[in-house]
């Protein structure tokens, strides 16, 4: 416990120094008059025996700073005064100090923003037991209902039977468990009394199917209640149980901690609420809307109000698999492949049951090809990772070269400070302090500006993770994805704020510790700061170069994406993208039955059409453009297809006006009519690229199209062909077969199987779910933001409870297809306009300083007869200096990194002469301007005047 | 020689070689036998060591402020036989056991300084 009477003694002695002091002062007394009469006793007189005493002594205060420094606290005193003596100096130049830790902030605040979002998207684990057990079966991000594919082979989609398998028997895993690919919104409503009437307040939130075991395999305990367990999935239709997220409780219910047992209908059927989950459990899917909701897969058919999908071989996949391996698996690489085998056999064997009979040798050989990889999924399954990781990542290399440039400032600015105080340092050294303590205070200095501009850093990053989160969200009012620092956050700021001090604080450190050693106080202030040349100026000209090449750099970058970004926008989509707006409905969570939709649609587009200012309106179940599809096979009358050959398109199924109300070209035949209903022949339209790849002879007009589902099967007419369209991403320029059919023309009832089964005779006609049309689409003649209102009230005039999920113009719907190229390009743009004025800024700062240094030079050469312009020229000489080393380093280094980024580019080479060019030219122009400032004051600089001062 | 100009040798030869560590070695062996103020231990060494070893204020106050934060000596404000006040710093058993070590340590470094010089 030594060390900790050590510790209390020396706080105690900080917080009274009066004390010490008198201490101190009373044991001297007491040792000189001790002294003293120890020699009167020895026979010295008594004046002789005190002077004797007091020389003995020597310096009193020498003694007290003897004693005082050989103790723990005077270290942190003397840091204390030097910090005060810093802070002083940098309030003594507010200007300098506000511009210093404006550019602190700014590059930590960005670094700090960047890192929040990095440490959330991509290395935040699970809040689970040992997440880097978790493997997902395929990558599962993307979500929703596929169909003849092999299980686990395009986008991880299993079935029913085949995870219920993988649950009975998970072979060397720990466990395997399920979850509904997709979260649909349901509607809910809170009942809890006994007499069943409602406790009013509905709500919209996303609900997850999951399997019985999915809590225990996934290792999350729930904050009250239980989770779900095995005996809840056990049978379909069986245990209607629900486990909420602590957000929507929170929210929602607030925090009631009596809901455990309530009652809660979903989608109108009741659930008993048997648990809550913790804080910052979202599932495994770290989807941008996370599920508030978790329900067994066995009420499928009642919350997805589809029909049910729990029946063998159904051949819907619509499950996500994950398992957990056990721990030797992840360390040994062995056992790893033995999982991983185990599973390959396990699909294998269900394909080949799946298609019974003998194989050919040759599907027997694809079928011993076929593999679902186990995908790390520790920090869970999240889209906005694959979609905005490369970005941030992009963003961050971005930000940490700004802080540097940012840093490359602040160095000058204490090397500036350290040069005029030279003629102090030299006194302070002749004076007896030590090197030690001259390099401590200039480093307590830099670590004083790094720690504010870190602090103030912090509260930038916050603001600025705000704006980006509401950026990625793009508007959900509730993202798993927080602004908030957590400690490692914390963590990395206080690093970063640490590194960036010791970075600019150690050059003007080294210098002060040099004066030392070269300084002579002999000099005058004029020898000393003209003196001394080139060493004097090394540093702060090889940082400004410095600077100038990577602001060169990060220009370059910036110009890359806003080409990108620009290439992306104005490229054909195939439809116009003015005068649209987009709404997304659900008529199934209305309640509408299949039967009942053409009653609604015929309502629906002739509501629309009576708002003012709206030239068409159509209904399509896809927006022209999205991220879903909705595709199948289809098969042409007089085309056979090659062996192996895609016979895939996309579908969409629209309304009459659709392409005249989508500005959709037909360019060969007719688009859709009122005319093309249930009464009358079957017709389709198709894109360009279908009707060239199966008629290639240009008369596909006329031919029978057949799809291969049962709900739409046709056969179908080809009236038309329409323009190609871009329908997915905007990146994606691959051409895609599409195929359009009227919704009018699709029967409300599925046609009734040859051998027909026991459950179409009970429960008669099975509804087709493929009559719905989830997107209104209006084409105004002003601008389409301007027709929501209306939409809404006309919406709601048909039916109130038709919910309007989501209402965008065409340009939105499409700027949200390439959010992350617009966030890379907006924030690339900033940071680089920030880096070249930062540039610019630390140029101006070292040349107006070298102008002030050389003042009485330049006045002599002014005195003997020197032109303006020649000093003028001069200094901008210097800077021209500075350019072309920057230049010369700068442009090979962007040669080079910008190859990173080729991925990212769209439509143009990465070595683009023109954004290179453009980017010299705007750095050219700066850095002069920033030169010719000082030059400018150089030529103004009065003879007399300088050669008079000091 | 007149006594002066001894003293004044003998504090010439005090700093310069006067190790640290010996010193405090040399103040620990001081406190041994008693509780003592500063000028005592001074006093003290001076005495013993035949006027060799003269130990100023400057470097004696902090050496023991340094020993009383390592635990090895304490001081109190007692009483001295002149009726004044003084402090006093007496051994605690950390220093007592310091002692020891050093008081070892030391005799094994000058037989070795003293096989090397005999050899």
């Amino acid at each position: 416990m030594q060390w900790l009477d050590n510790l209390t003694n020396g706080i105690r002695a900080l917080l009274q120094p009066g004390r010490v002091e008198r201490d101190l002062d009373e044991e001297l007394d007491s040792f000189l008059t001790d002294s003293i009469e120890h020699k009167v006793r020895s026979g010295m007189p008594e004046k002789a025996a005190r002077r004797e005493a007091l020389v003995e002594m020597g310096s009193r205060n020498s003694v007290k700073h003897q004693v005082w420094s050989s103790r723990w606290e005077s270290m942190l005193d003397s840091l204390l005064q030097d910090a005060r003596i810093s802070m002083r100096g940098l309030l003594r130049s507010p200007g300098y100090t506000a511009v210093a830790l404006l550019s602190l902030a700014l590059g930590i605040g960005g670094n700090t923003a960047i890192f929040t979002l990095i440490n959330q998207v991509l290395l935040r684990p699970l809040p689970v037991r040992h997440p880097e057990q978790l493997m997902a079966f395929a990558n599962s991000e993307s979500a929703g209902i596929a169909g003849g594919i092999d299980p686990g082979q395009i986008g991880g989609y299993f079935p029913w039977d085949m995870a219920k398998q993988f649950e009975a028997d998970p072979g060397p895993f720990q466990g395997i468990a399920a979850y509904g690919s997709f979260s649909d919104t349901a509607s809910l409503r809170l009942t809890g009394h006994a007499d069943g009437s409602t406790d009013g307040q509905a709500f919209l939130a996303p609900v997850n199917l999951v399997s019985g075991n999915y809590f225990s395999v996934l290792g999350a305990d729930a904050l009250l209640g239980r989770t779900i367990l095995p005996a809840d999935d056990a049978a379909p239709g069986s245990g209607a149980v629900a486990v909420l997220s602590y957000h929507f409780w929170h929210e929602s219910l607030a925090s009631d901690r009596n809901i455990i047992g309530k009652t809660m209908t979903i989608n109108g059927t009741p659930f008993e609420v048997i648990g809550v989950m913790r804080e910052g459990f979202h599932g495994i899917k770290q989807d941008i809307a996370p599920p508030d909701v978790w329900t067994p897969i066995s009420m499928q058919a009642q919350v997805l109000q589809f029909p049910s999908m729990l029946i063998p071989h159904s051949g819907l996949y619509f499950l996500h698999l994950f398992g957990r391996l056990t721990q030797s698996a992840v360390t040994n690489k062995a056992d790893f492949l033995h999982s991983q085998n185990w599973l390959d056999n396990r699909v294998r064997d269900a394909i080949r049951e799946r298609e019974g009979g003998p194989l050919s040798t040759e599907r027997q050989q694809e079928i011993g090809r076929e593999t679902v990889p186990l995908v790390p999924a520790g920090r869970g399954i999240s889209m906005i990772r694959s979609e905005y990781g490369d970005s941030l990542k992009i963003l961050m290399g971005v930000v940490a070269l700004v802080l540097l440039i940012a840093c490359a400032n602040l160095s000058n600015f204490l090397l500036a400070r350290a040069a005029r105080r030279r003629q102090e340092t030299m006194t302070r050294l002749a004076l007896g302090s030590s090197a030690m303590r001259i390099v401590r205070q200039s480093l307590v200095e830099a670590f004083l500006l790094s720690m504010s501009g870190g602090m103030l850093g912090l509260a930038v990053a916050f603001a600025a993770t705000r704006a980006l989160i509401g950026f990625v969200s793009q508007g959900d009012s509730y993202i798993a994805m927080q602004s908030v620092p957590d400690l490692k956050v914390l963590a990395f700021t206080l690093i970063t704020s640490l590194l960036a001090g010791l970075l600019f604080g150690l050059a003007p450190a080294i210098g002060a510790a040099r004066t030392g050693v070269h300084g002579s106080i002999g000099s005058n202030v004029r020898t000393a700061l003209s003196g001394g040349g080139r060493r004097v100026n090394f540093w702060p000209k090889s940082l400004v170069s410095a600077q100038v090449a990577v602001s060169l750099l990060l220009l370059v970058l910036a110009g890359l994406f806003l080409r990108t970004l620009r290439n992306l926008q104005n490229q054909d989509y195939g439809f116009e993208r003015t005068h649209l707006l987009l709404a997304q409905t659900s008529e199934r969570l209305a309640g509408y039955a299949p039967h009942q939709l053409p009653a609604l649609h015929q309502q629906l587009l002739q509501r629309l059409s009576a708002i003012p200012g709206v030239r068409s309106v159509a209904l399509a179940q896809m927006p022209p453009i999205s991220n879903g599809t909705w595709s199948s096979n289809i098969s042409l009358s007089g085309y056979t297809p090659g062996p192996n050959e895609n016979l895939g398109s996309d579908l969409n199924r629209v309304s009459g006006a659709y392409f005249e109300t989508a500005g959709i070209p037909i360019l060969a035949g007719r688009g859709f009519t009122e005319a093309d209903n249930a009464n009358n022949l079957k017709v389709a339209v198709v894109n360009e690229t279908l009707a060239r790849h199966f008629f290639p002879h240009g008369d596909a007009l006329g031919k029978m199209l057949t799809i291969d589902m049962d709900s739409v099967r046709g056969p179908w007419q080809i009236v038309g062909i329409a323009k190609d369209t871009r329908t997915g991403s905007p990146r994606d320029t691959d051409p895609v077969t599409m195929t359009y059919i009227p919704l009018a023309q699709i029967a409300p009832y599925l046609p009734v199987p040859a051998g027909s089964s026991a459950r179409a005779a009970t429960s008669g006609l099975d509804e087709n779910q493929n009559c719905y049309a989830n997107t209104l689409l209006l084409r105004t003649t002003g601008d389409p933001g301007q027709a929501i209102g209306a939409l809404r009230s006309a919406v709601a005039s048909i039916d109130p409870n038709l919910p309007l999920l989501q209402i965008t113009t065409i340009r939105e719907q499409v700027s949200n297809l390439i959010s992350h190229d617009e966030l890379v390009t907006t924030l690339s743009s900033l940071f680089s306009s920030l880096a070249l004025l930062l540039a610019a800024l630390g140029l101006y700062g070292v040349m107006s300083y070298n102008v002030a240094r050389r003042n009485s030079e330049i006045g002599i050469r002014l005195a003997l007869g020197a032109g303006t312009a020649t000093v003028v020229g001069m200094i901008l000489r210097e800077s021209l200096l500075l350019l072309g080393v920057g230049l010369a380093l700068g442009v090979p280094l962007a040669l080079l990194s910008t190859r990173l980024v080729k991925d990212q580019m769209f439509g143009l080479n990465p070595v683009d002469p023109f954004t290179f060019s453009l980017a010299v030219l705007v750095l050219a122009g700066t850095t002069l301007f920033a030169g010719w400032l000082p030059a400018r004051r150089a030529a103004k600089v009065d003879p007399m005047q300088a050669l008079r001062c000091d | 020689m007149s006594p002066k100009t001894d003293t004044f040798g003998g504090r010439q030869a005090q700093s310069s070689d006067l190790v640290q560590g010996t010193l405090e070695m040399l103040i620990l062996k001081t406190l041994e036998l008693e509780p003592m103020h500063g000028y005592g231990v001074g006093l003290r060494i001076e005495q013993i060591s035949g006027g060799v070893f003269r130990v100023n204020p400057g470097s004696l106050l902090p050496a023991l402020s340094r020993m009383e934060r390592a635990g090895n000596v304490t001081s109190a404000w007692q009483a001295t036989e002149n009726h004044r006040r003084a402090k006093y710093y007496s051994l605690t058993a950390r220093g007592r056991k310091a002692l020891c070590t050093e008081t070892e340590k030391w005799q094994l470094r000058i037989g070795a300084i003293a096989q090397i010089l005999e050899a």
